[in-house]
């Protein structure tokens, strides 16, 4: 039986449409590229092979850069009796469980499949949060993982990084591949523009993509613990957006003008198209939305 | 920043916003949803609380105040109080079971102030909304109160919990269920509380 809140129809739609018209991007880019005469073999096979080490040693790279140390069934039994129920309700193999020594609360999961997954929490993320939070976060990250979003980010990052490399070394490659007309000096500068505008536009549908991503995984937590806002309550935690609330009385501040001073205009609109994940304010909204729907 | 803004910061000149009452009945409407999805019922208290003003002033302006209230809140027949608080602020207290009178009271006692001069000591006027006890729990249902900034034109959740806590997570939810239906203040740093409102 489908609940009406394990579904978001217009989640999925506003995804599919952004791979849509990341695929658009992507095929006038390659159209253009091939009308002007640079074959794009040769750059496709470098940034290929680039992504293709990236992709299949995410798991090591990741590791290493991040200083997490993967940890045994017998150093970390709680946060792999965690996992291990978590894996079991959401059909998922076992990642490996690794632990971060930071006091930043995060974690974050990586790998390119089901089978080569990691999951990583800091030991901040362990100390600050209630049991039953972390494991809501941590079936935020095992639904990356389920939702393959590290293939699905690979592949949709691939022709944007192409027309980056573009963008930045067009001019040394101008001079290579034989003679053709059409690639004189002004030919280049031509390859030069589109690929900034390729690369602005496909960076910004990206960045979309990733906050849909990141409102599924929310949206896959919830379904799988069966409390949203018990994430919310992490995210809360999380982000400190709980400490922004005021604990002085409204009547003592009153004197420094609390309520009259002019609106700071807040810097959510246009950051927002920058960044990877959505406020902290709209997941929580999204979750406790999810939380009404469910009663 | 409007020019307006613009030319009282270069020549220092501080103008206090006038009162917004405009976007007061948001709550008549929004009260609806409140009770039907998530069980909070209007109390049948509203209050508005001011700005102290100059000791000297402040027994003419109570009898002024006094005057303006028996006279507006006449047509709806609300039964109000006035008192004084810690801070020295005083509150019009509004008792009325037909919340849509009610609404229609504090509009109406705000727009008396305004127009009398008093516009700028307004601080804020506060609903008060209650919940039954949750199924299985004895204690007490949840008190919640609406307060809007008369300045900004909002609302914002205020839900005071035992030894000056506040329930944070029922604010966001709040929040998140209202905002479609009423002006929620968006900037969380402006939910100020208001310890010990007297109703």
């Amino acid at each position: 039986m489908k609940r009406k809140w394990e579904r978001d129809l217009g989640l999925q739609g506003r995804m599919i449409f952004t791979m849509f018209l990341l695929a658009v991007v992507y095929l006038f880019f390659l159209a253009f590229l091939s009308y002007y005469g640079t074959p794009p073999i040769f750059m496709l096979l470098f940034v290929g092979s680039f992504m293709a080490i990236q992709y299949f040693y995410s798991d090591k790279l990741v590791l290493m850069s991040s200083g997490a140390h993967v940890v045994s069934e017998s150093e970390a039994p709680q946060l792999h009796g965690m996992i291990t129920r978590l894996c079991a309700i959401a059909d998922l193999p076992k990642p490996q469980v690794a632990i971060v020594r930071s006091q930043i609360p995060n974690a974050f999961a990586t790998g390119r499949n089901r089978n080569k997954a990691v999951v990583a929490v800091t030991t901040g993320i362990m100390d600050k949060l209630s049991p039953a939070e972390l494991e809501a976060v941590l079936a935020h990250e095992l639904s990356h993982i389920k939702n393959r979003d590290m293939a699905v980010m690979t592949i949709a990052s691939f022709i944007s990084t192409l027309a980056f490399y573009f963008m930045r070394y067009s001019i040394y490659f101008g001079g290579m591949g034989g003679g053709d007309r059409r690639r004189d000096g002004g030919g280049i500068i031509l390859i030069w523009l589109v690929s900034i505008a390729v690369w602005i536009v496909s960076f910004l549908l990206i960045r979309a993509l990733s906050r849909y991503r990141e409102y599924a995984a929310d949206r896959g937590s919830a379904i799988i613990t069966g409390q949203p806002s018990v994430l919310a309550s992490a995210l809360m935690k999380i982000s400190g957006v709980m400490e922004r609330i005021p604990s002085q009385d409204l009547r003592s501040v009153e004197g420094m003008n609390a309520f009259f001073t002019v609106p700071a205009i807040s810097g959510s609109s246009i950051m927002d198209i920058f960044s990877t994940h959505p406020s902290v304010e709209k997941r929580i909204a999204r979750l406790e939305k999810m939380q009404q729907e469910m009663i | 920043m409007g020019l307006r803004d613009f030319m009282d910061s270069i020549l220092g000149r501080s103008r206090l916003p006038k009162a917004k009452t405009d976007k007061l009945f948001a709550i008549s409407t929004a009260s609806v949803t409140l009770e039907t999805s998530l069980g909070l019922k209007p109390s049948g208290a509203a209050g508005i609380c001011f700005k102290p003003i100059a000791a000297s002033a402040y027994e003419s302006a109570r009898k002024e105040i006094q005057e303006l209230l028996e006279y507006s809140s006449k047509e709806t027949k609300t039964e109000f109080r006035l008192e004084k608080d810690e801070f020295n602020f005083l509150w019009a207290i509004f008792k009325d079971q037909d919340f849509e009178d009610l609404v229609a009271s504090v509009h109406l006692v705000s727009e008396t102030l305004e127009g009398y001069g008093f516009g700028e000591q307004l601080l804020c006027a506060i609903y008060r909304f209650d919940s039954e006890p949750e199924v299985g729990n004895t204690g007490d249902g949840k008190i919640v109160y609406w307060i809007y900034n008369f300045k900004q034109g909002t609302y914002y959740p205020f839900v005071p919990l035992s030894g000056k806590q506040r329930d944070n997570p029922f604010e966001f939810r709040l929040r998140a269920e209202m905002e479609r239906e009423m002006p929620v203040e968006k900037n969380v740093e402006k939910w100020y509380p208001l310890w010990g409102i007297p109703f």
